[in-house]
Order: structure tokens, then C-alpha cells, then sequence
């Protein structure tokens, strides 16, 4: 019997404050939501202009919800939130670091193709100067022009930089087509090999 | 509106639906049923059989040796009724689930056997997430008359 | 000839009003059951924001889920035994809304001034959980076996403590009539009985209304949802609209046998109300208090404490009787 009295007298010194929060309303709205953690894993989000269509994301996702696909001249970087788990490793595999998880996690959609299901992210594709077939997005042949140049080696690196501009425009069929008439067959590395 | 259609719309009955899975979204599912989150001040109440529920709560992506169990209870529960998936495996299989290869022993989402008419990602989501999401349940519940 | 018009009045206006004060009474338990767990319950006014949606109070928030179950598919198994399961929740909620028609209201004596009306209204009472018995178990589910079973044991030891308690009034105030056991007067003997004899009464209507600790028959983490497994809709329903008018007529009942003469009179009334809602706070108590017993742990509880202090009341009562 004492027990009881112990909790009874627990229960009522709280008695006139409820715990509870006021969750769907937002007349209290210091008391609307629960403790959201400062690294919280919401919703991903991509930087349009920060994100260059590499597939670093789309190599490293684990749940596949990661999809990459162009049509009509456009890249669309899609992540199909049904399938994510929210880890985050998207977010560090991203060489530009374009994808942020924001905090954000009232996701609830009434259907599979409703627009809140999906972060997309369309990236205009170059066309070949050649053929007129998009191939790649401008923003990934410039970083990966950067890119080599920080790290190549400083005999070659003349070379190689002339023959990324020569290349810059063409897909990967006429680039193959067209090797010998632009000079950018790698034969001519070959002589480099005995300094 | 009358008042039976609002009574729909005042004490939904939650049955929840453990269908495979981690556990990890049937804690924050208890967690939204607990008093932190009270969804009792909405009339909503945890029911123990699905011959109760006006909603149907899902987690988790479905094994084939449960399929029969979750054709059973979605056709137990009487109509009109709502199916809420909660957490991404119950919404699109997540990690479990490929089309191709097939996985041996999950069939997948549960939206392969059962119409869901609320999906809520989120791996798992926080309790008003779900709470959100069954609030868009109701809604949903509100248009839905039953069977004559 | 006025008499018997008033009289079929009352009998008249006594459903409605008895299920509006049910209705309230159980909001209560659910909302001060809330309040003791530290949460909100069923809210009495909802947020401004939601209102359009929600509605503004949700006072009637036990009304709203019986007609939202009388809206719903009413789904019968193929195993039951089909007319036992669908007439029991019918039957059961006759036999207490006749019940509450020989329990006076302040103001209205409806037929508790027939003779013998107690035992009429106590056999009534019982007869309405007959039926919450027989039901479930011509269901066929074993779920609402193992809970019409756990049922039929508790309502054994919580009827003789019903009883016990009923009767002792009875033998002290020297009547079978509710009206004259409500309408008698006060002293400190009886006052000393209505101490022993509420307290054992109070007892047997957390049994007969399955309230904690004794809710094995509903016991929803083990034998899920106990008898009521396999019904739906409307039966179910009926089942619930059961509850709200049990839990009026005990109510009524216990204020009426043990706390003379708050029901007899109109003036009483708010008195009346003033004692039903700190029963209804006394139930709550015991309700946020207590664990669920096992069905073993409850019976031989009652059989070392309910029953001796059942007995003790028949010995006071026999002592005012045959000394005072």
C-alpha cells in the first residue's frame, strides 16, 4: 500500500502539467516539436548549382535509391526517398559537396508518384560539337579539367592540356573517330616513357 | 456534414502491423503512441485486433513466409479503412528489396500486396513524422464511406 | 393516472440522459486516467488550428467511437454460431437499459418503487454480462474463449462480492425496494456500512467493468482484445453503448444504496453529480495505480479480502438490524 501512496503523491505533484507536446498545432510552437538533434538526417537535399552529374552519389548509395539518368538533353540526378535510409553517404561521397541532409522530416505522401517522394535535380547535358548528341554536363568536364591539372605531372602536363582542349566538345564516339585528325592519339605519349 | 462522417474522422483505431523488419520504426511508432506525443487527444487509440482498426498501421518490408498473415489482416479490418506504410522498407523495400536479382525469402514493400494509401519514408522516421502521417490518413479516411 | 404518465415520461427521458451521463462518466475515466499518466487525454478544447478539422470539444469523444463503429462494415465469422453472436451484444444492452429503469434518478423514481426492485435490478445487471459472455464465445475465435473464460471466473467472485455488499444494505434498511433503501435516512451505523459495504461495492464495479487491476478478460498485450477479438461495426458497438449504460447504472446504483437520499430528491441533483464524478475519480485511482492481476492472483484476492469483508458487512448489517 505504500507504493501506491509513493506513486500517487508522484503523480499528482505533477499533476497540473502534462508532458505532452502539441504536436499538428502550431499554437505553441516552442512546444510543438521533440528534441531535433543538431545532426539530424532528413531529407537530402542537392545544390543545383554545386552538383556536377558525376555519379559519386549514385556508386555509393545504399538502399539503390540513387538513380541517374538523361533524356532530352537533360541529366536527372534523382533520389527516391521510399528507398533511402537516410545514411548520409551520399553526403560524404560527394566530391563538390553538393548534397546536404537538412533537418527536415515530415515527409508523409499519399501516393508513389506524388512529387514530395523525389529529390530531383535536371543538369543541361553539352551537345558534341560534331554529331549533336548530348553527352556530359559542362560543370564535370571543367572539374575534371581542374582536377588534372592539380595533380598531373608537370612534364606532361603542356601536353595533356592541349589535348583536353582539343577534345572539349566531342563525345566519346567522335572523340575515337576523330583522334587522329585532332592529334590526341595517345601514341605520342610513347616517347615520353624513357625520360 | 453529418455526424456519423464526422465521428469517422474522430476516433480513427489504429492497428499496427508488424510485417519484417528491424524494429526501429515500430519503436518510433510506440514512441508517437506514448505520452510525449498523446495521439489520444485526437481520439486516435492503439486497438489490439484488426477486426477493430480504421487504420492500418504498416512497418517493414514483407517475407514471403508472411504474405498470407498480411492479405489476412488487411482483409479482417473492416471497411472503411486506411493503410499508413511507416519507414522506408514498408514504402519502397529500402535496403531488402531489388527487382532483379530477386531476393530469396523478402518479397518487398507491402504496397505489392496491399493497397497503401499513406506512404512515410524515413529510416526511421521520428514520431511526427508518423504522426503527420496518420493525420493525412484521416483525411484520407474522411472521403471513404463503407461498403453498402 | 398522473403518476403512471410521469412515470412513462421518465422512463422515456432516463435513456438519452442516462447515456449522455455514461458518455461523460467514461470521458472522465479516459481523460483523468490521461491526466495521471502525465499526458493530455481526449481533448476538451482542441487547438484553435485544428478545429476546423477536429472539432471543437471532444467531451463526447466515447459517443463519437460508438457511431463511428455504427458506421462501419459488421463482419461476421463463418465459425460462430451466428445468431448467438449477433442477437448477445442486442441482448446484453436490453437487459442494461432495463436495469438502469430500476435505478432511481434525482427526480425521477422510474420503477424502483416495484417490489423487490432490487433483486430485479441486480439479476438484470447480471443478466446483461451473461451476454457479454455468450457472444464472444459462440465466435469461435480462442482468443475470446480464453477471455469469456477469464470472464465467467472473475464475474463469479465479483458477483458474490456484489451481492454480499447489496444485500448487507439491504438486511440493514430492512427492504427490497430500491426507492425505500434510497429514500431512507441516515445514521452512524449505517454510515459505518456504507464505509465497508461502497468500499466492497466499488470493488465489484471494477470487476464488472473491467477496469484495472482487473482487466484480464480484456487483456490486450496477451489474449488480444479477449472476448470482444472477433467483433466489429455495429456489434461492437452495441457492446460499447453496453459499457456507457453499465457504467451509468452502477454508478447510479452504488449512489443510490449507499448514499440515501441524494437520489430521491430533484434538489439533490447536483449533489448527485458532485458524488457520481468523485466515483467515476475514485475508479481512475485504482485504474492509474495498479498493474494487471493474473486471473489466479484475482480470484484468491477476492477469496481473502473481498469475500471476509463481505461477511463482516452481512455481520453489521444483522447487528443494526436485530440491535439498534
Amino acid at each position: 500500500m505504500s507504493t501506491e501512496i509513493k506513486i500517487l503523491k508522484q503523480v499528482l505533484s505533477k499533476y497540473s502539467k502534462p508532458m505532452t507536446l502539441t504536436y499538428p498545432s502550431a499554437v505553441a510552437p516552442e512546444r510543438r516539436y521533440s528534441q531535433i538533434p543538431e545532426g539530424l538526417r532528413g531529407i537530402p537535399e542537392r545544390d543545383k548549382d554545386k552538383c556536377i552529374g558525376c555519379r559519386a552519389c549514385y556508386f555509393v548509395c545504399s538502399g539503390r535509391a540513387t538513380s541517374i539518368y538523361d533524356k532530352d538533353a537533360k541529366r536527372t540526378v534523382e533520389i527516391f526517398l521510399f528507398r533511402c535510409t537516410f545514411c548520409a553517404h551520399c553526403q560524404e561521397a560527394c566530391p563538390e559537396e553538393a548534397i546536404k541532409m537538412t533537418n527536415k522530416f515530415e515527409i508523409a505522401v499519399p501516393n508513389r508518384e506524388d512529387p514530395g517522394a523525389r529529390v530531383l535535380t535536371e543538369l543541361d547535358l553539352l551537345k558534341c560539337k560534331n554529331c549533336g548528341t548530348p553527352y556530359v554536363t559542362k560543370k564535370l568536364v571543367d572539374r575534371t579539367y581542374e582536377r588534372l591539372m592539380e595533380k598531373i605531372d608537370p612534364i606532361v602536363k603542356e601536353t595533356v592540356s592541349n589535348d583536353y582542349k582539343k577534345l572539349d566538345g566531342y563525345c566519346p564516339d567522335c572523340r575515337r573517330a576523330y583522334g587522329v585528325d585532332l592529334d590526341t592519339h595517345t601514341k605520342k605519349y610513347v616517347w615520353l616513357e624513357g625520360v | 456534414m453529418g455526424i456519423m462522417d464526422k465521428a469517422r474522422i474522430y476516433s480513427p483505431w489504429l492497428y499496427h502491423l508488424h510485417c519484417g523488419g528491424c524494429n526501429g520504426c515500430d519503436i518510433e511508432t510506440l514512441a508517437a503512441l506514448a505520452p510525449r506525443f498523446d495521439v489520444e487527444r485526437f481520439g486516435i487509440q492503439l486497438v489490439p485486433s484488426p477486426r477493430h482498426a480504421d487504420i492500418l498501421l504498416t512497418t517493414g518490408c514483407v517475407p514471403k513466409q508472411f504474405i498470407p498473415m498480411v492479405k489476412r489482416v488487411y482483409e479482417q479490418v473492416p471497411e472503411p479503412k486506411v493503410v499508413v506504410a511507416v519507414g522506408s522498407c514498408a514504402c519502397g523495400g529500402s535496403l531488402f528489396y531489388d527487382d532483379a536479382p530477386e531476393n530469396y525469402a523478402i518479397l518487398g514493400h507491402p504496397d505489392l500486396l496491399i493497397p497503401v494509401d499513406v506512404y512515410v519514408p524515413g529510416c526511421a522516421p521520428k514520431p511526427e513524422a508518423i504522426i503527420n502521417g496518420v493525420v493525412q490518413g484521416i483525411l484520407k479516411l474522411a472521403e471513404k464511406r463503407a461498403k453498402k | 393516472m398522473v403518476d403512471l404518465i410521469y412515470t412513462l415520461v421518465s422512463l422515456i427521458v432516463i435513456v438519452p440522459l442516462a447515456l449522455f451521463l455514461g458518455v461523460i462518466y467514461s470521458y472522465l475515466l479516459r481523460k483523468l486516467s490521461a491526466r495521471f499518466q502525465w499526458r493530455v487525454g481526449p481533448m476538451f478544447r482542441m487547438y484553435g488550428d485544428l478545429k476546423p478539422l477536429l472539432g471543437t470539444t471532444r467531451l463526447l469523444q466515447p459517443l463519437y467511437d460508438i457511431l463511428k463503429l455504427y458506421g462501419k462494415e459488421t463482419v461476421v465469422p463463418d465459425v460462430s454460431r451466428r445468431r448467438l453472436f449477433v442477437y448477445s451484444p442486442y441482448l446484453s444492452l436490453i437487459f442494461a437499459v432495463a436495469a438502469i429503469f430500476f435505478i432511481p434518478f434525482p427526480g425521477m423514481p422510474l420503477l424502483s418503487g416495484v417490489p423487490y426492485s432490487l433483486i430485479i435490478a441486480s439479476y438484470l445487471l447480471i443478466a446483461s454480462i451473461l451476454f457479454t459472455i455468450l457472444g464472444p464465445v459462440a465466435s469461435g475465435s480462442p482468443w475470446a474463449a480464453i477471455g469469456a473464460r477469464r470472464e465467467v471466473e472473475l464475474f463469479l467472485v465479483s458477483e458474490l462480492g456484489f451481492v454480499l455488499c447489496v444485500f448487507a444494505v439491504a438486511i440493514a434498511r430492512q427492504s427490497l425496494v430500491i426507492w425505500d433503501i434510497s429514500s431512507g435516512g441516515q445514521s452512524v451505523y449505517l454510515a459505518l456500512l456504507t464505509v465497508t459495504a461502497g468500499a466492497l461495492m466499488l470493488v465489484a464495479m471494477l470487476g464488472k467493468l473491467h477496469i484495472k487491476p482487473f482487466d484480464m478478460p480484456e487483456a490486450e498485450a496477451e489474449i488480444v482484445a479477449g472476448p470482444y477479438t472477433e467483433y466489429s461495426g455495429k456489434l461492437l458497438g452495441t457492446y460499447y453503448l453496453t459499457k456507457v449504460f453499465l457504467l451509468y447504472g452502477l454508478v447510479a446504483l452504488f449512489i443510490s444504496l449507499f448514499l440515501p437520499p441524494i437520489a430521491t430528491n430533484v434538489l439533490w441533483l447536483p449533489i448527485y453529480i458532485v458524488a457520481a464524478v468523485v466515483l467515476v475519480f475514485l475508479l481512475t485511482v485504482v485504474q492509474v495505480l495498479n498493474p494487471r492481476y493474473r486471473i489466479r492472483n484475482a480470484i484468491s484476492w477476492y477469496l481473502k479480502v473481498a469475500i471476509p469483508l463481505g461477511v463482516l458487512n452481512f455481520v453489521i448489517a444483522l447487528v443494526i438490524w436485530l440491535v439498534v
